[in-house]
């Protein structure tokens, strides 16, 4: 019976971020937060599979305290307890940093068969803490994966790659970053929701961890990507179809 | 030192990295690099397109996935200390950058679209982040200053004459904990979507499948290809995943691009924004493709397509 353990990031929502277009400085300070997308498909498929073989599984999550707000997102979508490894330095961590503290808090603590994480963040979309994890903790990892079946002691996974699929065969403890379409992440009931409230959460701050995190990677700026674009607006009707057509005719884009 | 490294998957790719590789060693004053995957062969194309040194990696047994190099190329690293080290970003490349990069204990730009050296002489590295909303610049304070870099990002280094250079091969590695059962080449597609110069993208706003046909249709009149958003590829596989466009998808720079049904979500638009015309049909006037279009029309694809093509087709006289 697989002991399973799921990374997610509480991320700020991408939909939301407003930008100042002659500055090129994004607004952050409005934006909602949300599990991130794709860890959602990693959470899932962590419930499905206990659901089909038994066993156990963990949220971990590492972030500043208040992404102590996805707690309750997480376990309604089925883990049993969750980790909230934060500190208020956990802001702003590079891959490298999220993927030691992550090694420090497993390997210390918790028994396991096998990790899944998202395929990428939707912020940093770095796709390395997955890989990067596996080599800390010593394990054999899979990437792009989507399809994943528990064999006895092992687990065969087809990896979706930009030449094909790969099948392959890991031994446990493995872990394996999920692309999105593995599942269809269910959504929580009220019930669960409800649930997710009295369900264990285990707090572990940087003083616990023994951890100094060296920056390895120096982020020196971010600026919007900006996109001079007209906006003009037309309707359905017929009259305006044809502005249309005449003014991509002008532009020389059709021919 | 030992200079600029660069490791590609496929001979395409390694080349793509060796140009970037030599822009940066001449600024540098040193050397390039390359790895060459088994091939001999490579390994001299590789040396006459720049590289003053090739590491041969000595094959693999049918059932050993390529990841097994991460040792052997981890080895080399830690003996040579190279400056930098650019991987392409294909996702074997991905995995590997990350577990080298893990295992030197250093940084890693992930997916790169471009790279220069500041007056340090440091690896300054732009990324997108937020879906592309955003640029993320990036300095590695660690050595090797590691990259990886989208396919097709470089133009592939050329022939140059009179080429010398070493190839040092490097010994098999030896069995990991991964097995392979089997490879599922996928089906070679003869369309090249960054090639077409009008792209029409359907988006989920396309209600079933059958319904491609009408846009097909808009397609061919305007001698175009039609691309699509991710989940219309990757959830749905009602078009070849090498047809979605986006920050996971393709870059493409079209003429034109006219997107029917997709809602416009930063992670789409990352990947036609350097389209010339932006033209959009949604039924809804706030979705998000609006703010990113230069001509939107407001309005049920299902009205508006057939129009539009028959418009087309009056005015090209198709
Ligand atoms: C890390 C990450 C990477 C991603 N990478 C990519 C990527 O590379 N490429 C990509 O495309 N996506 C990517 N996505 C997904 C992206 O966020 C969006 O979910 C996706 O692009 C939405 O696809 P869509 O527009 O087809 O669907 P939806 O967002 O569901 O939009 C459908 C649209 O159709 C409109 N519509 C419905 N019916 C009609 C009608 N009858 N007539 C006209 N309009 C209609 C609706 O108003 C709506 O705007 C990524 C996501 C993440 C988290
Ligand atoms: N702060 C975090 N806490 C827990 N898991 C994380 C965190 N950041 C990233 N991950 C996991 O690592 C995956 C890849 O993240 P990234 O390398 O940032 O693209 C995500 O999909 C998560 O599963």
């Amino acid at each position: 019976m697989p002991r399973i353990i799921t990374c997610y990031k509480w991320v700020k929502d991408e939909a939301d971020i407003k930008v100042d277009t002659s500055s090129r400085q994004l607004t952050l300070d409005r934006v909602g937060y949300k599990i991130s997308d794709y860890d959602r498909n990693a959470i899932e498929e962590a419930v499905r599979m206990q659901e089909q073989h038994g066993g156990s599984v963990i949220a971990v999550t590492v972030g500043p305290p208040s992404a102590k707000q996805s707690l309750k997102d997480a376990l309604s979508r089925g883990p049993e307890e969750a980790y909230f490894i934060n500190d208020p330095s956990f802001a702003e961590l590079e891959p490298a940093q999220t993927a030691a503290i992550l090694a420090a808090v497993i390997k210390g603590r918790l028994e396991y068969d096998l990790i899944i994480c998202g395929e990428g963040s939707s912020d940093l979309y770095a796709q390395q803490v997955g890989p990067r994890l596996a080599e800390l903790l010593g394990i054999p990892c899979a990437t792009y994966v989507n399809k994943l079946a528990l064999e006895g002691t092992r687990i065969n996974v087809e990896r979706k790659l930009d030449d094909g699929i790969e099948k392959i065969s890991l031994p446990l403890p493995a872990l394996v970053t999920v692309l999105p379409d593995i599942n269809t992440p269910r959504l929580p009931g009220l019930k669960q929701v409800l649930a997710a409230g009295k369900k264990p959460v285990h707090n572990i701050g940087l003083k616990d961890l023994g951890l100094t995190c060296e920056v390895t990677l120096n982020t020196t700026g971010i600026l919007a990507a900006t996109m001079e674009r007209r906006r003009l607006r037309f309707g359905a009707g017929n009259e305006d179809i044809r502005k249309v057509v005449d003014a991509l005719l002008k532009e020389g884009v059709i021919a | 030192m030992s200079g600029v490294w660069v490791l590609g998957e496929r001979r395409e790719q390694t080349l793509e990295l060796l140009n970037a590789g030599l822009g940066l060693a001449r600024e540098l004053g040193t050397t390039v690099t390359a790895f060459a995957i088994q091939d001999q062969g490579l390994a001299k194309t590789y040396i006459e397109c720049g590289a003053d040194t090739v590491y041969l990696l000595g094959s693999l047994a049918p059932e050993q996935p390529l990841e097994d190099y991460v040792p052997v190329i981890v080895d080399v690293a830690r003996q040579k200390n190279p400056d930098i080290f650019l991987i392409s970003a294909t996702p074997r490349g991905k995995e590997m950058a990350a577990r080298i990069a893990a295992r030197l204990g250093v940084g890693l730009g992930s997916e790169c679209t471009r790279l220069r050296l500041d007056e340090n002489k440091s690896l300054v590295m732009e990324r997108l982040m937020f879906g592309g909303a955003a640029v993320q610049t990036v300095v590695c304070l660690t050595r090797p200053q590691m990259a990886t870099i989208p396919p097709r990002t470089f133009e592939p280094a050329v022939p140059l004459a009179n080429r010398e250079g070493e190839i040092i091969e490097l010994p098999a590695p030896p069995a990991g904990k991964v097995r392979v059962l089997e490879r599922k080449p996928r089906v070679q597609e003869s369309v090249d979507i960054t090639e077409a110069r009008v792209v029409v993208a359907i988006g989920r706003g396309v209600e079933k499948q059958e319904d491609i046909e009408l846009i097909q249709e808009l397609a061919n009149v305007a001698g175009g290809e039609l691309g699509c958003t991710r989940p219309i590829a990757e959830e749905l596989h009602w078009l070849p995943e090498n047809r979605y466009l986006g920050i996971s998808g393709q870059k493409i720079k079209p003429d034109l691009y006219i997107g029917v049904g997709v809602s416009g979500q930063i992670q789409h638009i990352s990947g036609i924004r350097d389209a010339k015309v932006i033209c959009a049909i949604n039924k809804d006037e706030n979705a998000p493709i609006f703010e990113a279009a230069d001509y939107g029309i407001v309005g049920d694809l299902y009205a508006v397509v057939p129009q539009l093509t028959r418009e087309l087709q009056r005015v090209l006289k198709k």
